[in-house]
């Protein structure tokens, strides 16, 4: 395998104290190839490197739910089930904490866009009163403005919000609801440790179309403990009949800490087997693709023009703020992600109205934004941008990647596309990554199949970091 | 190593029948005196013990305190020397008896110092077993033949282990005399055998101390039987003690004094010093564990070595008291250490005579080189780090110049080591001090003994790695040796049908069946070594619920129908998991190792066939299928950071594995392989 001295030659830089151009002489330093005229002409276009861009997105953590589910390890606040919520003490002053934490996030430059997007998540966010979440949306509409047309998510539960509520919600400006389905079996909900039942899902369901929600997506978790192959697709041909614009699938991953990671191993029952685990991936694939869904991310499906703007801002390597309880946020190159304990929280949002909050440590390597970049780029369909990736991290690295790749292009996990969008074929590959290699239009992006190569994709992106190297 | 337990063997075929002939004890000692091997006659008047008619009173000589100044060791002719030893079964006592005579003697303060005080090294202490030899120098008081007389007592601890035999035969050969310690209810165990044989080898006036007294199971007088009648040692010179309460503790010393005899050098002649170990310090360099036979030492003078003719001066002369205690001089009889300057323990031949330089002396009888019985490869678990092993391996030999270590190279493994080693328990000492005294992280090949391959052109080939026998010889192979020991075993009786059962499957020939006494059986095998080498004594342990003991010693190499058992991953070789079995236990060995193999190989992105083959033939098969699934399909919202440390981890996961062609192996498929016998 070739392995280049990547990580060797690249230097850490604070990001605050970086001169604007840096970037692109740093990246001579690891470009070993001697430079084609081609190559040096494209130095001299501009490029930002999307973590250079300002942030026009901001996830918003709201942690609170009735009770910890048996497969959860976010930072969550269970609040028990008897208590009203529209004035818990614990919301009230958290929702401060946290219009505190937003008010006190310095602003690099007053040119900022306004956001784009902005998602609620959680915990369960539909638990908390509209009129804190209004708060909520004042201060960072007063802070970093707002686009009229911004993307506006909010998670919620079945059985956590009534028709009035919702519609509270949709005047404040939410206009995309994740709607926590998970399953259409009592069994597997229960199961699972959910607050709800199905009945709740169908009243949700209702009520979202009752109120003109046309954006909304229908989270499903599959591989749950004594899931069958009947369960899985009598889950997706109802989720197929609720006619949902956007649908995610995310499959079980048992957490240490977690009472399932107590409970179960892996693969082992009544957890499927890692055989029947694949196979309910590919059923969804197939199921939703034939649907007219398309199969956008590893874990997401949308209908055409409904993809989850802000979810793919993080796909792209684009900044975004974060705020809230264990928020991560990636401003200036920096990802930092926000104490998981109330406690900590409040101090960490005191230490940064006091100003002695500045990053974690204002350093970052310049191959965390090559993996970064690989990792996040390979989730999606469309893939990396090798031209892109090539003059940001240099052509050297890009060859490195086709090698690498190479059996896996020709057992049919990883696909090379032209400039066109046409896939390139085995023998083709072979030409354009012999030893001669040069830049050249013939490779534009790199991706994996559907579902193959997204079924593995841990295995096939942790071979493009071994080329990174650390 | 070998001619000193052809002896013992010879030996021990002589007592054992006049042992279960049940012939008087009279007889034995008349055997021992007329040994002709012995380098001295046992006086009967310290044999017999002057102890039965008069009373004594003993004291630790406490006025010589710690300060070194005040010790001169002229005070100590020969008389008022004893040297001795501890003997014993593992856990039956030996390190706590060791610890209570050194503070009965103000050696080390009680309390104080840590228990199994001269046990040094990690290893020794967790595994309660002693695997380089210690000296320690004690005053004791003692009212004798009526009047107090200032003793030196030398404690010369031992291992105990067999693979040490020949240390342990050096370390008694300084000796007059041994506690046989032996454990009041487990008795007589495989290794109180072969230490008590290895004592009356060395013609050592053997003091029985049955230990442990105060358990609830304790049986003393059924010891008492078993030592009448497995040693023929008399019931009534038994003690009896507890080293953890210091009941009967009090009788030790002056038995010791009593009955056995001072060192008979002459302080005349010529100086003769006895190498007994060494080991290495950073700052004095290699330490000398030394007993002079006969003459003198002073700091200063110039010695030479009869094993290497090399010179050197002493650079400090001195008694373990317990810690290096310099007093400038040695004595006849006496036994401490000395520094020379040498560069490395490799120098220091256990066993070796060390003579003034300007004198020709006789060298003392018994000295041999070490003799490495069980080789392994040693590799760095992550490859990057040859140079980090190669540094621990050359600071590790400079305290163990047992080892013998040449470089290798293994296509799956890459550069590494052929170590040899004494024997088993040698070999995991080795690997365990790497890893604890230097951080060495090592991936062993299963280990494998010397076999000598001959072929139809006359050359012969000695293999320490079945890689480099080849699979397909050019020429035709006409013998095959391999090397066998002769094991001992003692168990309860109800033991005995799955002991035999044990002992056949490794291809074991029984030597002797007897019973020791009504409820313990005594067994004598010939065992291929190879047997024994993976796994024997845990199955051995386990089948008689730990109740059986084994020991064994070296034998003489035996023809067998050998072959050189591949394992193939994809169709290639790993040269690294090659092993030589015996023909008939090659079938089952394969389907072993394989089944193993696809148990501890993680599933990949193809397919991947595991085979075990002899030549071209193909004895056992598995398939592990693809991998199927291994993806993050979980909202982290927008936790990058750990999304990516999970994927780094399977990165760093990967490096450390090896990889065969496409096949990549976990270090864990290594090391369980090493547990397929």
């Amino acid at each position: 395998m070739p392995k280049l001295p990547f990580g060797s030659v690249l230097t850490s830089f604070p990001t605050i104290t970086r001169p604007p151009g840096l970037f692109k002489s740093i990246k001579n330093t690891f470009e070993q190839t001697p430079q084609t005229v081609r190559q040096n002409a494209t130095l001299t276009a501009t490029i930002t490197p999307p973590h250079k861009l300002p942030p026009a997105s901001a996830y918003v953590h709201l942690p609170f739910c009735r009770k910890r589910c048996h497969y959860c390890d976010f930072p969550i606040i269970a609040l028990g089930s008897s208590s009203a919520v529209d004035d818990d003490p614990r919301i009230v002053n958290y929702i401060q904490t946290l219009c505190r934490e937003i008010k006190a996030t310095p602003v690099e430059s007053s040119a900022n866009p306004p956001l784009e997007t902005v998602f609620f998540g959680g915990g369960t966010p539909s638990l908390v009163p509209p009129k804190l979440v209004s708060l909520v949306l004042e201060t960072l509409g007063s802070k970093f403005g707002l686009s009229s047309e911004a993307e506006i998510s909010m998670e919620m539960d079945p059985g956590t919000f009534d028709r009035d509520q919702l519609r509270e919600f949709l005047e404040l400006g939410v206009n995309r609801v994740s709607l926590g389905v998970q399953a259409f079996q009592d069994d597997l909900l229960k199961a699972c440790g959910r607050a709800h039942g199905v009945k709740e899902v169908y009243e949700a369901i209702d009520n979202l179309k009752a109120c003109g929600v046309d954006n909304w997506s229908m989270d499903l978790i599959s591989s749950l403990p004594h899931q069958t192959p009947e369960m899985w697709e009598e889950s997706l041909r109802l989720t197929i009949q609720s006619e949902p614009t956007h649908v995610s699938v995310y499959d079980l991953q048992v957490e240490q800490g977690t009472k399932f990671g107590i409970l179960y191993t892996p693969g082992e029952f009544p957890l499927p087997s890692e055989d029947l685990s694949a196979e309910f991936y590919r059923m969804a694939s197939r199921m939703l693709g034939n649907a007219g869904y398309d199969h956008y991310e590893i874990s997401s499906y949308c209908k055409s023009g409904y993809l989850c703007k802000h979810n793919y801002t993080y796909w792209k390597c684009e900044p975004f703020y974060g705020f809230g309880l264990g928020a991560a946020s990636y401003v200036n190159g920096i990802r930092m992600s926000r104490p998981r304990k109330l406690k900590d929280f409040m101090h960490y949002v005191q230490s940064l109205e006091n100003g002695v909050f500045n990053g974690e440590d204002g350093r970052f390597e310049t191959s965390d934004l090559a993996m970064d970049a690989i990792m996040l780029a390979l989730r999606t369909s469309r893939g990396l941008n090798l031209k892109t990736f090539g003059k940001a991290f240099g052509f050297t690295l890009v060859h490195s990647l086709c090698k690498v790749y190479q059996p896996y292009m020709e057992s049919g996990h990883v696909v090379f596309l032209d400039d066109k969008g046409r896939s390139i074929e085995a023998d083709e590959f072979s030409r354009l990554v012999s030893d001669d290699y040069k830049e050249s239009d013939a490779l534009a992006f790199l991706r994996l199949s559907d579902p193959d190569g997204f079924l593995l994709s841990n295995e096939l992106i942790s071979h493009a970091f071994s080329v990174i190297g650390s | 190593m070998g001619s000193v337990n052809r002896a013992a063997r010879f030996k021990y075929s002589q007592i054992s029948n006049l042992l279960f002939s049940g012939r008087s004890r009279g007889t034995i000692s008349a055997e021992a005196c007329f040994d002709s091997t012995s380098r001295r006659l046992i006086s009967p008047c310290y044999h017999l013990g002057w102890s039965q008619n008069a009373s004594f009173c003993s004291n630790s000589a406490r006025h010589h305190g710690k300060d070194s100044s005040s010790i001169d060791l002229n005070q100590y002719p020969s008389d008022k020397i004893r040297n001795f030893s501890i003997i014993a079964h593992v856990d039956h006592g030996k390190s706590t008896l060791a610890d209570r005579l050194l503070e009965l003697t103000g050696t080390i303060k009680k309390g104080h110092g840590q228990p199994q005080y001269l046990d040094k090294l990690q290893v020794e202490r967790e595994r309660g077993i002693t695997v380089k030899a210690q000296t320690a120098t004690m005053f004791h008081t003692h009212n004798f033949l009526g009047s107090d007389t200032n003793f030196l007592l030398n404690l010369i601890d031992t291992p105990g282990h067999v693979d040490f035999s020949y240390e342990v035969s050096r370390s008694l050969a300084a000796c007059q005399g041994a506690l046989l310690v032996v454990d009041a209810a487990q008795g007589v165990q495989a290794q109180t055998v072969a230490n008590f044989y290895l004592a009356f080898e060395s013609n050592l006036t053997v003091i029985p101390v049955i230990n442990k007294i105060d358990q609830p199971t304790a049986d003393p007088d059924r010891v008492k039987e078993q030592l009448k009648s497995m040693f023929d040692l008399d019931p009534n010179d038994a003690l009896l003690t507890s080293a953890k309460t210091g009941l009967g503790l009090e009788k030790v010393l002056p038995a010791v004094i009593e009955r056995i005899p001072p060192p008979p050098g002459k302080c005349t002649s010529p100086l003769r010093m006895l190498l007994l170990d060494s080991y290495y310090d950073e700052y004095k360099g290699v330490i000398c564990h030394v007993a002079v036979v006969d003459g003198s030492i002073t700091k200063g003078d110039k010695i030479s070595s009869a094993a290497t003719g090399r010179s050197y001066e002493i650079l400090d002369v001195g008694i373990m008291h317990p810690e290096l205690t310099p007093t400038g001089i040695l004595l006849t009889g006496q036994v401490g250490y000395i520094v020379t300057g040498m560069r490395s323990t490799k120098e220091a031949r256990i066993g070796d005579t060390l003579h003034h330089s300007r004198s020709h002396v006789e060298p003392l009888p018994g000295f041999k080189a070490a003799k490495h019985m069980v080789f392994s490869g040693l590799y760095p678990a992550d490859g990057s780090d040859f140079e980090a092993l190669n540094h621990a391996i050359e600071r590790l030999t400079c305290n163990d110049a047992s080892v013998s270590v040449t470089k290798e190279s293994s296509q799956a493994l890459g550069m590494g080591f052929r170590c040899g080693f004494l024997g088993l328990l040698h070999m995991d000492v080795f690997h365990q001090r790497l890893e604890q005294e230097h951080e060495a992280h090592v991936i062993s090949t299963v280990p494998t003994v010397p076999y000598i391959f001959e072929y139809s052109d006359g050359s012969k080939v000695i293999v320490q790695n079945p890689a480099s026998l080849p699979s397909d010889p050019k020429h035709r192979l006409t013998a095959c040796m391999e090397p066998t020991v002769i094991a001992t075993i003692i168990m309860p009786s109800e033991y005995v049908g799955a002991v035999i059962t044990l002992c056949s499957d490794r291809r074991g020939e029984q030597l002797e069946y007897s019973f020791i006494d009504s409820q313990r059986a005594f067994m004598k095998y010939r065992l291929p070594l190879r047997e024994i080498v993976v796994d024997f004594y845990n199955e051995l342990k386990s089948i008689t619920s730990g109740y059986a003991s084994f020991d064994y010693e070296e034998a003489e190499y035996q023809a067998s129908d050998l072959v050189k058992l591949d394992i193939l991953l994809n169709g290639q070789p790993v040269d690294a998991m090659a092993t030589i079995v015996h023909r008939s236990k090659a079938p089952r060995v394969g389907r072993e190792l394989v089944d193993k193999l696809k148990k501890f190989i993680d599933r990949q992105m193809f397919e991947i066939t595991i085979q075990a083959a002899i030549g071209s033939k193909i004895i056992a098969r598995e398939t592990l299928s693809a991998l199927r699934k291994n993806v993050l399909a979980k909202c982290y919202g927008g936790d990058v950071t750990r999304k990516r440390k999970l994927l780094e981890k399977q990165k760093e996961g990967k490096k450390r594995m090896k990889r065969v062609g496409s096949v990549d192996i976990p270090q864990e498929a290594f090391h369980e392989l090493l547990k397929v016998g």
